[in-house]
């Protein structure tokens, strides 16, 4: 079996040359230390990005875009394709997954300050990444064309139309005419199976090439602790079987929540008929949602829907040019102002996504 | 003799006070605008003596204004003195309205009548505007009369029940008139109700029938369309029932008062009550209205049939309609009742002690439709009993999780199946409800086979997540101890 695989090698390696990127990889190292777990979410993040891939092309075998055939569709994939319920189950399970490991990575990087100095353009490679896995989501959520995709994007689109001056020419390009209607549903699946993945695609090449060309960044603090010792594994195939394994894990989670709790297809979207009680947007949306709630209608002389998506836009901006202006950071020193903003950030989302889902 | 004189003279100026006093007096209570109008052979001053306001005191003056206290023309017809002469449009009403919408003036004359019918009238179907559009459709005299106006207890009024059918009919009956109003509205209103058991009964007198007041009111008429109307779907059971549930105002017609509870409690009434459905049938719908008569023998299906159409067409060409006939039995009543029709049941199907057909058909008599009957209330037994175990299955494929949207679309064509069984029942065709039950049948094993596929797949799922969930732990298991053989190695 050995010699098989050793004759399979040799024969690749004759043609490709594969000893430059094994010989790379052998000196790759990556470091240990109290808070080395954090490094697999962007693995485990990854993995689920192949998984959505994989069951996102299965899932374009049968399904067909359009208001009179997408529902039906889907219906047809749940009920009388082979595993087409597994499928799409997992699909939307690994969508939800896919989000929330990505804001954990992305958390973990801003508390260990790994965005700083050489990595920034890692971290607005990250950044984009995570803004298209929001977009992934939103354009996702409306193909199945039921009644709660419906309302939530017509709900989530009128947000976006709000904004002064470009929020009206965003909101008919987003819906491709002024209601959501089937040209909307073209343009979702466009953006969802084409648009995003191509962009998204290249986003993730330069962040993968950055990784492995800059190494993984060292938390300030564990420099700075008593009695520390630089330890390292190498990552091949130390940590890329530590990687495999969680991968595992997280695919056997990620079925067993398809099979106990298959996504649902709900009704039909209806366009005539009145909107249901309570639609709510997807839950990593829900805390922007809530906040736009609680917004008085007007402030001062401003309105406070737009107000506050003003100030959203705002502090995503902020966030994302981070590594340029948290210059203590940048300088090897503690910055403990943007630790509290992390934290008030996490504690803001936590409270009022529950909220929003309790209410 | 001096003294004597101016005695005289003392008494005959006493009688010239005397006679002066008393001509004045009597030129002050006399009408005189009646003692003009009368001699002139004038007709509304000759019927205003009969009228009730003569008699209560009031004058000419109190509704056409001047001096009826004058014999002198020019004071008693003096507009600037408030004559007004006749008075036009509005103002007709505005001027009854004077003294009858004032509870004070009214109870100056011990009146109980109420003070609120020009209110009611301006809220009416008639207190809508004229096509000159100057003044209201309708004014009090319209009904009432202007001169003459009596009681309406008394014959002679207008609106006594007596009178009220041609006095509505006067507009109502008047094609040319109500076509300006309304063209779609019927004008046969007066005729058809002479034909019915109230117009017939009125015709002989009888002023205790219902008259269109009874049944629309008096002042406050509304269209049938309005949900205020009396005779408002909703409201139309009880307007009849006033009369009709009303045992002492009926003891002399000799025929039953429990007709309203009875609906109420039928499937038309709960329909119309509690499901709020207009579209139910209430009396009317098979009494008629203004011709209203029980309906006869031959037209109660006909009357059913309007809307159970399909049923009455398979029961006219049915065995039954001819002996039904023979034994003189009211068609659909027979089986179903009248006012307390209660849901057709499959219970009424059969032989069984519940059934309705036992009735006429046993083993040893008619034996022919007893067999018919028992064949037909076990197959559409077996077709409810195929439809829930359906039902539970689909049910059960749901709570599952499952995705079962098209056997669940078709528990429709099932449950239409077993309503068409339902019809067909009237055919009292064996062949043609086998047919139908077959079809239904055929449908709800199509229904619990996938279903029943999907409750299957739902464990072997679960199954299957077994499987995968140990084979993915094994190659966890494995994949630690290579980690842990590797880093073992590189340490040593």
């Amino acid at each position: 079996m050995k010699s098989y695989f050793t004759k399979f090698y040799n024969w690749i390696d004759g043609r490709v040359d594969l000893s430059d990127l094994v010989e790379f990889m052998g000196k790759k190292y990556v470091p240990v230390h109290s808070h080395s777990m954090w490094y697999y979410f962007g693995g485990v993040s990854l993995f689920l990005f192949i998984i959505q891939v994989i069951t996102g092309i299965l899932l374009l075998l049968y399904y067909k875009g359009g208001p009179d055939l997408a529902f039906e569709s889907i219906q047809f994939i749940m009920s009388k394709v082979q595993f087409g319920w597994l499928i799409r189950s997992i699909h939307s399970w690994a969508a939800n997954l896919f989000i929330l490991s990505a804001m954990i990575h992305m958390f973990s990087v801003y508390f260990e300050k790994a965005y700083r100095r050489p990595r920034e353009i890692t971290w607005l490679t990250g950044m984009f990444m995570f803004f298209l896995a929001l977009g992934f989501g939103f354009s996702g959520y409306l193909l199945p064309w039921n009644e709660l995709a419906f309302f939530a994007t017509k709900v989530g689109t009128d947000i976006v139309g709000v904004i002064p001056l470009i929020g009206k020419p965003i909101m008919i390009f987003l819906r491709g005419g002024e209601d959501v209607t089937g040209a909307t549903l073209s343009r979702m699946f466009g953006f969802h199976i084409a648009v995003f993945p191509g962009i998204f695609t290249v986003l993730l090449g330069i962040h993968l090439l950055l990784v492995q060309r800059q190494g993984m960044s060292e938390p300030f603090r564990t420099i700075e602790e008593p009695g520390w010792e630089k330890k390292t594994m190498p990552f091949f195939p130390n940590f890329l079987l530590r990687d495999l394994l969680l991968w595992l894990i997280v695919l056997n989670i990620i079925a067993i929540l398809a099979v106990f709790f298959p996504w649902e297809l709900g009704k039909k979207a209806d366009a005539f008929a009145p909107a249901p009680a309570g639609i709510k947007p997807e839950w990593y949306f829900l805390f922007m949602f809530q906040t736009l709630k609680y917004i008085p209608g007007k402030i001062g002389f401003f309105d406070g829907e737009v107000l506050g998506i003003m100030l959203f836009s705002f502090a995503g901006l902020a966030w994302l040019v981070i590594p340029f202006w948290d210059r203590k950071s940048q300088r090897g020193e503690k910055n403990r102002l943007i630790n509290y903003i992390g934290i008030f950030v996490i504690i803001y989302i936590i409270i009022l996504t529950i909220i929003g889902w309790i209410f | 003799m001096d003294i004597l004189r101016k005695a005289l003279l003392s008494i005959l100026v006493f009688l010239f006070c005397i006679f002066w006093l008393n001509n004045a007096l009597s030129l002050n209570t006399v009408n005189q605008c009646l003692v003009c109008h009368e001699s002139n052979g004038d007709k509304p001053a000759m019927l205003f003596k009969k009228d009730i306001h003569y008699k209560m005191g009031i004058t000419c003056a109190d509704c056409h204004g001047g001096n009826s206290k004058s014999d002198d023309m020019e004071i008693a017809m003096n507009k600037r003195a408030g004559f007004i002469g006749i008075p036009k449009g509005d103002d007709i009403s505005g001027m009854c309205a004077k003294c009858h919408s004032n509870p004070d003036v009214m109870k100056r004359y011990h009146s109980e009548l109420p003070t609120n019918q020009l209110e009611m009238l301006k809220t009416s179907v008639h207190g809508k505007l004229s096509i000159t559009g100057k003044e209201n459709l309708l004014q009090c005299i319209t009904c009432h009369n202007a001169h003459g106006i009596v009681p309406v207890k008394d014959k002679a009024s207008p609106v006594h029940p007596s009178n009220v059918i041609n006095t509505c009919g006067s507009c109502h009956s008047n094609a040319k008139f109500m076509r300006a109003y309304n063209p779609a509205l019927p004008i046969d209103q007066a005729e058809k109700y002479r034909t019915s058991v109230h117009g017939i009964l009125h015709a002989k007198g009888d002023s205790k029938v219902a008259v269109c007041t009874s049944c629309h009111g008096s002042h406050d008429i509304r269209q049938k369309s309005d949900l205020k109307s009396k005779v408002y779907k909703t409201n139309l059971p009880s307007t009849c029932s006033v009369c009709h549930s009303n045992s002492e105002y009926m003891k002399e017609y000799k025929i039953p008062t429990n007709q309203y509870d009875k609906y109420t409690h039928s499937v038309h009434g709960i329909a119309l009550f509690e499901k709020h459905d207009i579209s139910a049938p209430v009396c009317n719908d098979c009494h008629g209205n203004h011709g209203a008569t029980p309906p006869g023998l031959e037209s109660i299906s006909k009357v059913c049939g309007t809307c159970h159409a399909m049923n009455a067409d398979l029961f006219s060409s049915s065995p039954h309609k001819k002996a039904f006939d023979e034994h003189k039995y009211p068609e659909c009543e027979t089986c179903h009742g009248n006012h307390e029709i209660i849901t057709a049941t499959d219970q009424l199907l059969g032989v069984d002690k519940n059934a309705v057909c036992s009735r006429c058909h046993s083993e040893s008599q008619n034996t022919k439709g007893f067999k018919v009957a028992k064949n037909m209330r076990m197959l559409i037994d077996k077709l409810e009993k195929a439809e829930k175990r359906a039902i539970d299955l689909v049910h059960e494929a749901e709570q599952k999780g499952m995705e079962i949207s098209e056997a669940k679309y078709k528990l429709k064509d099932a449950h239409q199946a077993r309503l068409e069984a339902r019809t067909m029942v009237h055919s009292f065709n064996l062949g043609k409800f086998q047919n139908v039950v077959n079809t239904g049948l055929v449908t709800t094993s199509e229904i619990t086979s996938e279903a029943g596929l999907a409750v299957k797949d739902y464990y072997y799922r679960r199954y299957g997540l077994g499987i995968a969930s140990l084979i993915i732990t094994i190659l966890v298991i494995s994949l630690y101890k290579i980690i842990r053989r590797i880093e073992k190695k590189q340490k040593s």
